[in-house]
């Protein structure tokens, strides 16, 4: 026995315990008391055993999905969206067109920032109604700079203003692009189209992606979107416009649940002005190429090597 | 070969003439392209590009006609009486100095005019008011206005005709659809062809973001 | 239980030590949670406060982390400040080490330990800093490697992951191993520890350089994409660390009642000296980069320094780091931090402050003001992110105090019975 044991011992005989302490008996107590205060505070986790169903938790990544799996992942989903919002949705898949690669211009002549693409973008892609969410954004920059410190997106007043011209931008679906190096899970990557996708249900929501883009391109789920349910845009892409978790990030995705059907992106239906061009690079004969050839084109912030697919040109 | 001396060497004579030719023949149809000419033919058509074939075409809608003017009368079944332009101006002398509407007497006197120095009759057609005229004198009907506007704006011509001007609804894959475009006065007032200003209605409303000074 | 008995269950947990390794770990935690009025009392003020972030915590994943006040333009903040800044004392712990093994300073090596302990708690600390961080924390799954994606090596965040992991197991390994032979009265075998420390002290670097690759490798936010981002990392990570050793060790001097040889210390400083120059200079070579080249390169050093379009948040932060950095600079430079303890204190003290605020929140947030867009959107950490921050504070400094405790048993009474 060691001789600095400073007091006498006191032995408690518990039924339980046996033979112990005061202190011991004492301590189990507290760790008891601890523990339930413990559980108490962290009582609000429940929601995520309530919210998120054990299929979804064990969900693989989309690229290890088989069609059965997305068949059972669809059917949850639009079951959800009926809970949820109130709204009937259908969730396709479809796959990039073989031979295809997506290509977006702007005119940054024709554009005069009205901001309807924003708008369309808006409704299109079931973003959260509370801060007007959208993947466009739009500078009013001066004529005569490039400077975007001289931009402003808050801009409150009939378009075009004389001085100023506009620069909608969204994402780039760079050819290099530097969200996708830094995802720590692989939930987002570059599909063969071009379009750089998230598998929302992958994403761990650690915002790496938003940190690295130079575009500002990416937005995260801070909260669960909020939308009416007569609002809800039906047709629903499992990568694209469905409705999206809180804690997860989604981006532009040249909505490829139109655009891998052949039709024409949301924003670009909706611009007046007819500032945007859209098509596929690898076809001579279209649109964006007639652009690339015949207009003096340039890309935002080309010196950080991200390759964009996106192009602006004044007439 | 030898050559004589004083004499011309008629083979390498022929020789040069014959390229000269070929160049000369060459050159002149590298550069003929008549770009207004061919632009016009091809307004025509509704599918003008791309050239190989596609199962869907890009149509373009076309006015519905001449403008008709309202009489302030209706008919026996309640609708409005029109009657066309030629109606008035059959009976009127053509006059093609005028350019504003206060140049007028009666009738389009509150017209304003804001197009360039154009005169009204720079358009319309004194000969037959219920159609256009282009600038040599031949006629286009108001339904093929675009081959007017194209005639001095060939350069928004040719980028509306590849997507890059007044935009479309539709399929960018005329293999799985067809796309819609506007015609040139859907947007643009042909007296006043500017494009009007217009006020944001959709703004970003994030967190802490301020308005910038304006 | 007699003492005969005890002898005897000692002897046979010598004889079979991987079996009883939980038994150890066991009393430790008993040994532990022993202690003085005072010292419940810090446990439990440290208890409250961590349940409290528990619940913030907690309330943020329900929520959302709309309860933060990150946004789009802002999205990271007061959580990866503090696990930057926690990394940084992580690595901080190498600069007890290396003079203890590589330069075999005896009185060093008598409490290099603190160092390995610190060292712990701080990257627990930094686990958790991650975790809160997190949109969807459940998914945690999905970084394990084999059962997830691990996106390695492309992704710096999964060679974070990497060695901040390898870098707690080492320290556990060779605090517990360590402790371990002490307890059981036995010589430790260098094979089982030495190979592993000087491992450590290359992890050590590789910490905190690979943190810094998170931010430095980012081509399109100009404020971090310098090479000089992982050495001034490293610079300030040597300053802070020392300076907590120092104020711990006092603690333990002060309040417990340990006998710590003064031979220890005094290197600490010395180290500091060197180390908080090397910072500074490195502060003024940013400096002098950032505002002598001017352009739009440089708008997040006029935020933070000087203000940007009538936006100046984080200015009076700023200065107050560099004020408290070369107030430090000058009392670790006289001869008052060997004098007076007091002096040693306030300096140590500034320059663990000054470094919080220059590497957590005066370099990461304005490595967003101007977005990439240049738009300029501010960030205050809202209540919930103070909470859950300080909570996980709490926590560290809680496993800290027991793990310290737990060590110091051993040390002074290695064959010390439980009650």
């Amino acid at each position: 026995m060691s001789n600095n044991a400073p007091q006498e011992k006191k032995y408690v005989t518990l039924p339980i315990l046996g033979q112990s302490s005061r202190r011991t008996a004492l301590k189990v107590a507290g760790a008891a008391l601890g523990l339930a205060a413990f559980g108490k505070a962290d009582s609000p986790l429940m929601v995520i055993p309530e919210n998120v169903s054990v299929d979804e938790f064990l969900q693989r990544h989309y690229k290890e999905l088989s069609d059965d799996d997305k068949r059972k992942i669809f059917l949850r989903l639009e079951t959800e969206s009926r809970e949820n919002y109130g709204a009937d949705v259908t969730i396709s898949d479809p796959k990039p067109i073989p031979g295809v690669k997506f290509g977006y211009a702007i005119s940054l002549t024709k554009c005069n920032g009205n901001g309807k693409c924003m708008e369309a973008c808006h409704k299109e892609n079931n973003h959260h109604r509370g801060v007007d969410q959208s993947y466009i954004r739009i500078l009013e920059m001066s004529k005569g700079s490039m400077d975007m410190e001289q931009g402003t997106t808050t801009y409150d007043h009939a378009v075009p203003q004389d001085d100023k011209y506009y620069m909608p931008v969204q994402c780039q679906q760079c050819d290099n692009p530097p969200c996708v190096t830094v995802c720590p899970v692989e939930a987002t990557w570059k599909e063969a189209d071009g379009i750089v996708v998230v598998d929302y249900n992958w994403c761990i929501g650690c915002r790496y992606c938003e940190a690295a883009c130079p575009y500002h391109a990416r937005r995260f789920n801070w909260e669960s979107p909020e939308i009416p349910s007569e609002e809800v845009n039906p047709n629903q892409g499992y990568l694209s416009n469905r409705v999206r978790p809180q804690g997860t990030m989604e981006k532009c995705h040249f909505c490829l649940h139109r655009t891998r059907e052949g039709r024409l992106p949301a924003c670009l239906e909706a611009c007046p002005t007819g500032a945007r061009v859209f098509g596929d690079l690898n076809n001579p004969e279209s649109d964006i190429n007639w652009v690339l050839k015949n207009k003096r084109v340039f890309v935002l912030k080309e010196d950080l090597g991200t390759k964009p697919s996106f192009f602006y040109f004044f007439d | 070969m030898a050559a004589h001396q004083g004499s011309v060497n008629i083979p390498v004579l022929l020789v040069l003439v014959a390229t000269g030719l070929v160049a000369a023949i060459g050159f002149s149809y590298f550069f003929t392209s008549s770009v207004i000419e061919t632009e016009i033919s091809s307004l025509t058509k509704t599918a003008n590009l791309p050239t190989t074939e596609k199962k869907f075409s890009v149509d373009i809608r076309k006015p519905i006609g001449p403008p008709r003017v309202l009489t302030g009368l209706d008919d026996v079944h309640g609708s409005a009486v029109t009657v066309s332009c030629s109606t008035c101006h059959a009976t009127r002398e053509p006059n093609p100095a005028n350019k504003v509407g206060s140049d007028l007497n009666e009738f389009h006197g509150s017209l304003s005019i804001s197009h360039g120095s154009l005169s009204c009759l720079s358009c319309h057609n004194s000969n037959d008011y219920d159609a256009l005229k282009l600038a040599d004198g031949s006629r286009v009907e108001f339904t093929n206005v675009m081959t007017l506007c194209a005639q001095c704006h060939s350069r928004q011509m040719q980028d509306f005709e590849h997507g890059v001007h007044g935009g479309m609804n539709g399929y960018w894959d005329l293999n799985r659809g067809a796309q819609t475009k506007n015609n040139c006065v859907d947007c643009h007032q042909p007296h006043a062809p500017q494009f009007p200003k217009m006020v944001p209605t959709f703004k970003p409303r994030d967190r802490f973001l301020e308005k910038a000074d304006q | 239980m007699s003492s005969t008995s005890v002898e005897q269950n000692l002897n046979n947990d010598a004889l079979h030590p991987v079996r009883s390794y939980p038994k150890f770990i066991w009393w430790g935690l008993g040994v532990s949670t022993n202690g003085n009025l005072l010292f419940f009392l810090w446990m439990f003020v440290l208890t409250a406060v961590a349940l409290v972030g528990a619940n913030a915590w907690a309330v943020q994943v329900s929520d959302g982390m709309i309860v933060t006040n990150m946004t789009d333009h802002v999205s990271w903040g007061l959580y990866i400040a503090n696990f930057t800044f926690s990394v940084g004392i992580a690595a901080g712990g190498v600069m007890m080490v290396i003079p203890a093994y590589l330069y075999h300073d005896k009185k060093m090596h008598d409490i290099v330990i603190l160092g390995e302990i610190l060292a712990i708690a701080a990257i627990v600390m930094c686990l958790l800093f991650v975790v809160v961080d997190l949109g969807r924390p459940e998914r945690f799954w999905h970084l394990i490697p084999g059962i997830g994606r691990f996106n390695w090596p492309m992704s710096m965040l999964t060679w974070d992951v990497i060695v901040l992991n390898g870098y707690l197991l080492l320290n556990l390994h060779v605090c517990g191993y360590l402790l371990y032979m002490r307890f059981l009265g036995r010589e430790p075998n260098k094979s089982w520890y030495i190979p592993f420390v000087m491992v450590s002290i290359f992890w050590a670097i590789s910490i905190h350089t690979v943190t810094a690759f998170l931010y430095c490798g980012l081509g399109g936010r100009a404020f971090w994409n310098t090479a000089l981002l992982a050495p001034r990392f490293l610079a300030s990570a040597f300053v802070a660390g020392p300076a907590l050793i120092l104020i711990i060790l006092t603690v333990l001097r002060k309040i417990v009642g340990l006998q710590i040889d003064e031979g220890p210390g005094r290197l600490l400083i010395n180290i500091i000296r060197v180390t908080i120059l090397i910072n500074l200079l490195m502060v003024v070579s940013e400096v002098f980069t950032e505002f002598y080249t001017g352009g739009s390169h440089t708008a997040s050093a006029r935020y933070l320094f000087l203000g940007l379009h009538g936006h100046s948040a984080l200015v009076p932060w700023i200065w107050t780091a560099m004020a408290l950095n070369i107030i430090a600079v000058f009392i670790f430079l006289s001869p008052l931090v060997f004098r007076y303890r007091a002096a040693l204190m306030i300096a140590c003290a500034f320059a663990f402050l000054g470094a919080w605020i220059e590497k957590g929140m005066g370099l990461i947030v304005p490595g967003f003001i101007p977005s990439t867009l240049h738009e300029i959107v501010e960030y205050t950490p809202s209540l919930a992110e103070w909470k859950v921050s300080v909570g996980i504070w709490a926590f560290g400094l809680m496993v800290l105090t027991l793990l310290l405790k737990m060590a110091i048993a051993v040390l002074r009474h290695p064959r010390t019975t439980s009650e």
